[in-house]
């Protein structure tokens, strides 16, 4: 398998008051195309931080991302910006949707980034969000007119809309109910057979049941990593294998 | 007291750019007020003040006669309601060439001797002299120091009936009457004894005297001045006789300064508006960002009132400190205007510490600052602490999405800047009428450097624009006449002459006199009707006809000296020259009231330029010499006397530039920060969805820009066509009824585009801190 992401010796400190707090350590790690990865850990252990750090939204303090074998820690913020808009797709747990445009211009403005064919994007954006089952009547509602599930799946569509090599998702269904949670670890499901790579942080082991590779992050280290295969509902020895995989990480 | 001051403590640390940024619009504030006051109280003030100190009196006749005829006179107006009258004894000479400044100057001279120094009325002070000069000495005007470019030791040559004079300059005099370009008339005191060799060569023909008098309280000089005159007059109606009145003498030595104080007064009036909408946006945005902490404070039992006063407090203590700050740069800035006040008025000034100039703006200011803090924070005592802590008030209006990214075909990032825009219109209309307004000031200034500076207008200081002037006596008129007919190089030879004249003993009128009107160049003077064409005509000033409510077909009864007629006004003229007191007719017209032909006559001409004009007068002065009485190359004159109102114009353009780019900046910084607070979130999506800072400065800075563009078009088409009304508002007093400058289209859109590139880099710069936001900081600030 080919990878997608690669650390080395990637380390993150945060520093306050005379105080260090070493939140990433010497973490080297690939994620693989195609792969739906699961970074799971307790609060605090540095899986957000992990996650930003691979996307280039956060700068390490030290080491290395590969992204596509271009080591994006180099990259000035704009180089990262126009990084991001060609290669990351972004899911939030808040959704962070642009509250003063429409659930439509929410979607185009990450796809005319990259698109400069405004009629192939808005086809492209009303396609998508068809796909997440967001509705032609909600397009023109704004963000805060739609239910929080709606709204999750809108991110979705965005996240989606340039095509980007990897997905990375924070916490998807953390603000959600169980059920407008399920519709939003579905349809990041079905993009994942369907080829997308994503990377997705959660603490929920249901959401985890969903990848196919989990990584367990320990006081800022990988502390081990669990091959789950791919997801298919009702697999109990799959359960069971990431149950007994979390147990032994001390979950 | 204590927990206001400390939440007002607490609201400076968390507004701490914001505080800077109203600091400094209240700083420039007050240091408006305080120059508008200094200019106003000290520098006019000090101008009147040293013509009490020089004992003015109230005013000075110009008298021709013997000396008999001078103690008879003298001897009138003390049994009148004059208490005390002296006189002294001058040589004159009108319309008399002297270099001033960058050119030449045409005005009345009259020399005298050291005994001047002994006068009682009407004092000179010496301002600053050189002892080691003894001999071929002159006394020269210490405006000739401060704007004419002459110094202590310099040699100053006059040609005067065709003889040069060379004189050592020793000193420099404070003089009230006859000490400013403004005024008309230079006076010059000589040692003893060129002076009686220059008695000898001008003859009693130049003498003249002047009365100086001071009127019993209560009695009005104006009124006292044309009694006097008139009466007398009657009685002696071969003696030449002018007058003016120390307040005339004041008003001319002040005019700029009075058009400084009205040029800071309107600045000003905007930058108070600015204030208001700056506190009160401010406040607002305060109240948005800080309303859970407003409820979490009205739950733990602080009241409405209490935050309110911590408001107060804050910006009030703003207003104070800026107050301070602001008086002290008005004193800074004072030096640089008292080389325009001395330079213009050429009296001695130095100016001094007033105590007003810095508690009026300090009162002023802050109560008007705690005001509108009062008024735009009341909202906060109907905050709910409830409501407040949930905080879950809406922040865009769904009504309509503006700009459907769908639909438009604009590029992305102006697309944005347009959403920006259209969720931020209260501040794009106070950016518009901000911008709209500084346009408008701006425009003002460039106008007036336009009309003072570059291509000057010389039709609203002066009555007539010519090339030249030659005054010849009446015996060799004819033949000056004929001769400059001859000359190729001069075109509209005409007639001109000057009387002065009187209404119903009441007021008088510098009255200008023409064979015929319709060869005169300045045809603009008369701004309503026509020029006179009859012998029954006059035209009048606006400024007379509206004081004594004359409409154009009235009669009018004018008199000069003993005789009167009555004359049928055909239309007002208009310059800023004696006060708006002028008035035209033909010479057939005038000869019902003046015997003209036993004038000197003036013969007036145009030509290419200032060497030409030099060539015909001087060929003129060696074949006619001393019956030429006076030349004028108008050219010179032109650079002379525009040599002050240039330095002002300059002045004026350049401060309303500055202050405008300024307020400009402020403004748009205030509103930027507020707007990178506000959006903070949505900066941090943008760029986690792959906006580069660059795009977001540049949609920022670009949702100001289409206001900023309107008010520049809006305000430079509005000024363009009604600045000239409003400036005729504005300069009214000084007898200017209906202004015609010329408004430079090219200057407008200059300042124009000036406007919108300096508001787009500082919206730019302002904006310029997105970049040192990182996306994922940004998204976890929420």
């Amino acid at each position: 398998m080919t990878h997608i992401i690669e650390t080395k010796k990637l380390c993150k400190t945060f520093s306050g008051n005379g105080v260090q707090q070493h939140v990433l350590r010497n973490v080297d790690l690939k994620i693989y195309d195609g792969d739906f990865t699961i970074i799971m850990g307790a609060s605090g252990a540095g899986k957000s931080t992990l996650l930003y750090s691979l996307s280039g939204m956060d700068k390490p303090t030290l080491g290395q991302v590969l992204f596509d074998g271009t080591d994006i820690t180099k990259m000035t913020p704009d180089q990262l910006s126009v990084f991001r808009r060609k290669n990351c797709g972004f899911v939030f747990q808040q959704i962070y949707l642009i509250d003063s445009m429409s659930i439509l211009d929410n979607v185009l403005a990450a796809g005319l980034l990259t698109n400069k064919n405004r009629s192939e994007v808005v086809e492209k954006a009303k396609r998508i969000l068809k796909s997440v089952d967001i509705e032609e009547v909600l397009w023109d509602k704004f963000p805060t007119q739609i239910s929080g599930g709606e709204a999750q799946r809108v991110g979705i569509a965005r996240a989606l809309i340039n095509n980007p090599k990897m997905v990375f998702a924070d916490e998807p269904t953390g603000a959600l109910n169980s059920k407008t949670g399920k519709d939003v670890l579905d349809a990041l499901t079905e993009f994942n057979n369907r080829g997308q790579s994503i990377v997705m942080v959660t603490h929920d082991i249901t959401s985890a049941r969903r990848g196919n590779r989990v990584l367990y992050v320990k006081d800022g280290e990988i502390a081990g990593v669990c091959e789950l295969g791919k997801y298919e509902t009702g697999d109990k020895a799959r359960h069971q294998k990431l149950n007994d995989f979390l147990a032994e990480m001390g979950w | 007291m204590g927990r206001k001051f400390m939440l007002a403590k607490s609201n400076f640390r968390k507004n701490r750019g914001t505080s800077a940024g109203l600091f400094l619009l209240m700083t420039i504030c007050t240091m408006l007020i305080s120059l508008v006051l200094l200019m106003y109280f000290d520098a006019y003030g000090a101008i009147a003040k040293r013509a009490v100190d020089l004992n003015a009196g109230d005013g000075v006749f110009f008298v021709g006669g013997t000396e008999e005829d001078i103690e008879d006179y003298k001897n009138y107006l003390i049994s009148g309601d004059a208490s005390e009258a002296e006189s002294h004894k001058y040589v004159q000479f009108n319309n008399f060439s002297i270099e001033f400044g960058n050119g030449k100057l045409s005005p009345s001279v009259i020399f005298t001797d050291t005994s001047r120094f002994d006068t009682v009325l009407n004092k000179v002070e010496v301002v600053v002299a050189d002892d080691s000069v003894t001999s071929d000495y002159i006394y020269l005007p210490y405006q000739f120091l401060t704007g004419g470019g002459y110094a202590l030791g310099d040699t100053i040559t006059f040609e005067i009936l065709g003889e040069s004079y060379t004189w050592n300059i020793k000193g420099f005099i404070d003089t009230t009457y006859f000490g400013s370009s403004n005024g008309g008339a230079f006076e010059f005191i000589l040692d003893d004894e060129t002076y009686d060799d220059l008695y000898l060569t001008a003859g009693d023909a130049n003498c003249c005297y002047i009365v100086c008098f001071k009127l019993e309280n209560g009695i009005k000089a104006s009124k006292f001045i044309l009694n006097s005159s008139n009466n007398y007059m009657e009685d002696h109606p071969t003696v030449r006789m002018s007058c003016q009145s120390v307040d005339e003498a004041i008003s001319s030595k002040s005019f700029m300064t009075l058009i400084l104080v009205v040029a800071f007064l309107i600045v000003n009036l905007i930058i108070i508006l600015v204030v208001a909408l700056m506190l009160s946006n401010t406040i607002s945005n305060y109240i948005k960002e800080n309303m859970k902490s407003i409820g979490a404070l009205k739950a733990i039992g602080y009241s409405g009132s209490d935050i309110r006063q911590s408001l107060m407090i804050l910006f009030g203590g703003l207003a104070l400190l800026g107050s301070v700050v602001g008086s002290g740069l008005a004193y800074c800035l004072m030096p640089f205007l008292k080389s325009i006040v001395v330079g213009q008025s050429g009296i001695l000034y130095n100016p001094s510490f007033r105590a007003y100039s810095v508690i009026v703006p300090l009162i002023l200011v802050t109560l008007f600052v705690i005001l509108v803090t009062a008024f735009s924070s009341r909202k906060i005592g109907k905050i709910e602490p409830i409501v407040a802590l949930r905080d879950d008030t809406p922040s865009h209006s769904f009504k309509r999405n503006r700009v459907r990214l769908d639909k438009t075909n604009l590029n992305l990032n102006l697309s944005f800047a347009l959403k920006t825009l259209f969720t931020n219109t209260k501040q794009n209309l106070i950016t518009f009428l901000v911008t709209g307004l500084l346009v408008f000031v701006c425009i003002i200034g460039l106008l007036l450097f336009e009309n003072f500076y570059r291509n000057p207008s010389i039709g609203i200081l002066s009555f007539e624009v010519f090339g030249g002037i030659i005054t010849v006596d009446p015996s060799t008129a004819d033949e000056t006449e004929e001769y400059l007919k001859t000359r190729t190089d001069i075109t509209n030879l005409r007639y001109y002459n000057v009387l002065n004249l009187t209404y119903n003993n009441e007021d008088r009128l510098n009255c200008n006199v023409f064979d015929d009107f319709s060869l005169m160049n300045n045809q603009d003077v008369c701004y309503e009707g026509r020029l006179p064409e009859y012998d029954n005509e006059v035209a009048v000033s606006g400024k007379f006809a509206k004081d004594y409510g004359f409409e154009v077909g009235d009669e009018v009864l004018l008199t000069c000296g003993d005789k009167s007629y009555n004359y049928l006004i055909t239309g007002f003229v208009q310059t800023c020259n004696n006060f708006g007191r002028e008035a035209a007719m033909t010479t057939s017209a005038a000869e019902h009231i003046s015997a003209l032909s036993e004038n000197d006559t003036m013969l007036c001409f145009d030509c290419a330029d200032k060497e030409v004009c030099q060539n015909v007068i001087d060929d003129c002065t060696e074949l006619y010499g001393e019956h030429i009485m006076s030349t004028i190359n108008f050219y010179e004159t032109i650079d002379g006397n525009m040599t002050i109102f240039k330095s002002i114009a300059m002045t004026l353009l350049v401060m309303v530039c500055i202050i405008s780019a300024v307020v400009i900046m402020l403004i748009l910084f205030l509103y930027i920060k507020a707007l990178l607070y506000n959006k903070r979130r949505d900066y941090g999506i943008s760029k986690a969805l792959g906006y580069t800072s660059r795009d977001l400065i540049l949609q920022t800075a670009l949702s100001f820009m289409p206001s900023i563009v309107l008010a520049v078009i809006v305000s430079s088409v509005l000024s363009y066509l009604y600045v000239n009304p409003f400036l005729s508002l504005a300069l009214l007093s000084f007898g200017l009824m209906k202004s015609s400058f010329t408004v430079p289209l090219g200057g407008v859109v200059i300042v124009g585009a000036g406007m919108i590139v300096i508001s787009f880099v500082f919206a730019i710069l302002g904006a310029a801190k997105i970049k040192n936001i990182e996306a994922y900081k940004m998204l976890v600030a929420e």
